[in-house]
């Protein structure tokens, strides 16, 4: 059953992936940007300018060049249907290549991000869920609200101007590693595995220390919505009858909360689902004010530079991402509430 | 656990209420008067560069001198940027910018959200099953990437910004407005309305849509507050209005190298300003929420 539904799932995953790409794919080309003139130069002969459009392949009709990229014209080189992403135009390098460089650093923020998110906001949820319209109550709800309609560039940058120039307690926003250190040898992509692997665990805290300040801004805005669903899902909780019944059954106060926690959480993990496919795009501000390099500053660069084939790419792998990452928390959700059947 | 736990929320909400609506009233005064009260030219460089923020001590004293004219020149509130701006008008001037373009996206999107949900709710089609699917491909994009592009690549412009946020925030208003629609063409006053001849179409438009209008409105309060988030993000990157246009996350842009030597208030104020008003944004928008559900 489950087999079958996983199956299904990821069917219908690859379908609306493919309609993903084939709509990116016209938008980006009915735009009236012009990127051979980009690439060109300024005042370009005629002759330049069919040149540098043949290289980018633009000079062909849009089918052909979907075709091309959809891996359907064996002819013209391989592409998406033989796992192929294309090749930057800025940098002439393959587009798989750099999303793999970058998308690590991404995942590692997010990972660090909501992992300590959790840890701060469930309990604040659970606090103000245990006293509905208590003083703490109050104050969670205007901190949740606040927190969640922030500019996160901004925070970031005032953290930097804190934390880095006036106290001096953290590095300069300047990428995962300082320049001095020599980044160990990739095996996953994410520096602090890899540190680890290499049995340098100096780097691993270097790495970390410089994750503080982005993790630090991604907690401060995730925590807004992420409180408030707890809250939300705990007081529902908490009102139920089954709650009741552990309450007559003599349980202890501790107790019944922890019952209740469990069943808050299981409606919980589709919203935190969503805002980590969500953050994804949305830790592109963040990203670039600490110049992490990682996805979204590459998206940034890729877009400014009218680099077809890297935009088409981020776009891609971002929405995989996220697909996945539904699927697998609605398995969690099944695993958490064993109500949810397939 | 004394009482059973109920949502008490309604009566707490009441000054935060007044609150968003009193920065809401503040930021829409300032998009239409905004540049006219503005002591300086909000794109005119000043010769005076990095002028630091007088301390908040000599305050009073500067607005009473300042009320009658003892100084040659108003003085920089907020002080000057390395440019020479003076970031004080700047500051004021940008709601005209940014909320001009939160709101015209918000409406565009809000009216044809409105119109596609309510075929979508009432008239049950495969025409309307496509727009659901269509409307399910926009809303997986990531946003702020995808309004980056839309941008970039149709040109720099207010109206294009304008297009690209509506074009992002209209399947929410879809998906808002038909799932009201579908819960209310089933009630007792639509059947009485098509028993009495009326045609679907008047059914439609005169009965059932002023009264799935609520959710959609509500949530507009929220989407305008995203929209200036999103406005001034994309200016930050690089992507939005271009300088020296007073834009809030423009200059937060443009304060951004200083702050991280010290200079903080060229980025301090716009994003003071972008705070609060997002927030005002948000706590309108929840209260209305409440307001409706109760």
């Amino acid at each position: 059953m489950l087999t079958r539904y996983v199956i299904r799932r990821i069917a219908v995953g690859f379908v609306q992936l493919f309609f993903l790409i084939v709509v990116v794919f016209f938008l980006i080309r009915l735009l009236p940007a012009d990127p051979v003139s980009r690439f060109v130069g300024l005042n370009p002969s005629v002759e330049a300018y069919a040149l540098a459009e043949r290289n980018l392949g633009l000079d062909r009709p849009v089918m052909v060049q979907l075709g091309h990229y959809l891996g359907l014209l064996p002819s013209e080189g391989k592409g998406l249907l033989q796992g192929h992403l294309g090749t930057s135009w800025v940098t002439g390098s393959l587009v798989a290549t750099e999303i793999s460089r970058a998308l690590p650093v991404t995942l590692e923020l997010l990972t660090l991000a909501f992992f300590s998110a959790l840890l701060i906001s469930v309990p604040v949820g659970m606090i103000a869920a245990l006293r509905p319209g208590g003083w703490a109550d109050k104050g969670v709800f205007v901190y949740s609200l606040f927190a969640g309609s922030q500019p996160e560039f901004w925070w970031a940058l005032l953290f930097v101007h804190l934390f880095f120039f006036t106290l001096g307690v953290a590095p300069a926003p300047l990428g995962i590693l300082s320049p001095l250190t020599t980044a160990p040898p990739v095996v996953t992509g994410f520096v602090t595995v890899d540190s680890l692997l290499a049995g340098r665990p100096e780097v691993f805290l270097e790495a970390l220390h410089h994750f503080m300040l982005p993790v630090a801004t991604m907690v401060f805005i995730l925590s807004g919505p992420i409180i408030k669903m707890v809250r939300q899902n705990m007081v529902r909780a908490l009102s139920s009858d089954f709650v009741l019944y552990a309450r007559c059954a003599g349980l202890s106060r501790r107790r019944v909360a922890l019952y209740a926690l469990r069943a808050a959480m299981a409606p919980s993990i589709t919203i935190i689902g969503i805002l980590y496919g969500f953050m994804l795009g949305g830790a592109v501000l963040i990203e670039s004010v600490f110049s992490l390099g990682g996805l979204g500053q590459y998206a940034i660069r890729s877009i400014l530079a009218f680099d077809y084939p890297a935009i088409q790419g981020v776009i891609l792998v971002i929405t995989a991402i996220s697909l996945l990452v539904y699927l697998a928390l609605d398995l969690i959700h099944a695993f958490i509430d064993p109500r949810v059947t397939f | 656990m004394a009482n059973p736990p109920t949502d008490k929320v309604k009566k707490r909400v009441d000054w935060l209420f007044w609150f968003g609506v009193a920065i809401v009233a503040t930021v829409s005064f300032l998009a239409v008067f905004g540049a006219a009260i503005a002591p300086y030219d909000p794109t005119l460089a000043t010769v005076r560069v990095s002028v630091p923020p007088p301390a908040l001590s000599e305050w009073p004293g500067l607005i009473w001198q300042n009320l009658t004219g003892q100084l040659e020149q108003p003085p920089h509130w907020f002080g000057t940027d390395a440019i020479g701006f003076d970031l004080f008008s700047r500051v004021i001037s940008a709601p005209r910018i940014d909320l001009t373009i939160a709101l015209a996206a918000n409406g565009l999107s809000l009216v044809l959200g409105i119109f596609l949900g309510l075929l979508a709710g009432y008239f049950r089609n495969f025409m309307t099953e496509t727009l659901m699917r269509v409307s399910d491909v926009l809303q997986s994009f990531p946003v702020f990437i995808s309004a980056m592009i839309l941008v970039s690549l149709a040109g720099r412009s207010t109206e294009n910004i304008v297009i690209a946020l509506a074009m992002l925030y209209t399947p929410i208003y879809i998906r808002l407005t038909r799932a009201e629609v579908m819960s209310q063409r089933v009630r007792g006053y639509v059947e009485a309305a098509r028993a009495l001849g009326n045609p679907e179409l008047v059914v439609a438009l005169r009965h059932v849509l002023p009264n799935s209008l609520a959710p959609a409105l509500i949530q507009s309060s929220v989407t305008i507050g995203f929209a200036i988030l999103l406005t001034a993000g994309l200016s930050f990157v690089g992507a939005g209005v271009r300088p020296p246009a007073p834009e809030w996350g423009l200059m937060i842009s443009s304060g951004a190298n200083q702050i991280v030597l010290g200079e903080w208030w060229p980025s301090v104020f716009p994003g003071i300003a972008i705070s609060l008003t997002v927030f005002g944004f948000a706590v309108l928008g929840n209260a209305l929420e409440r307001r409706y559900d109760s």
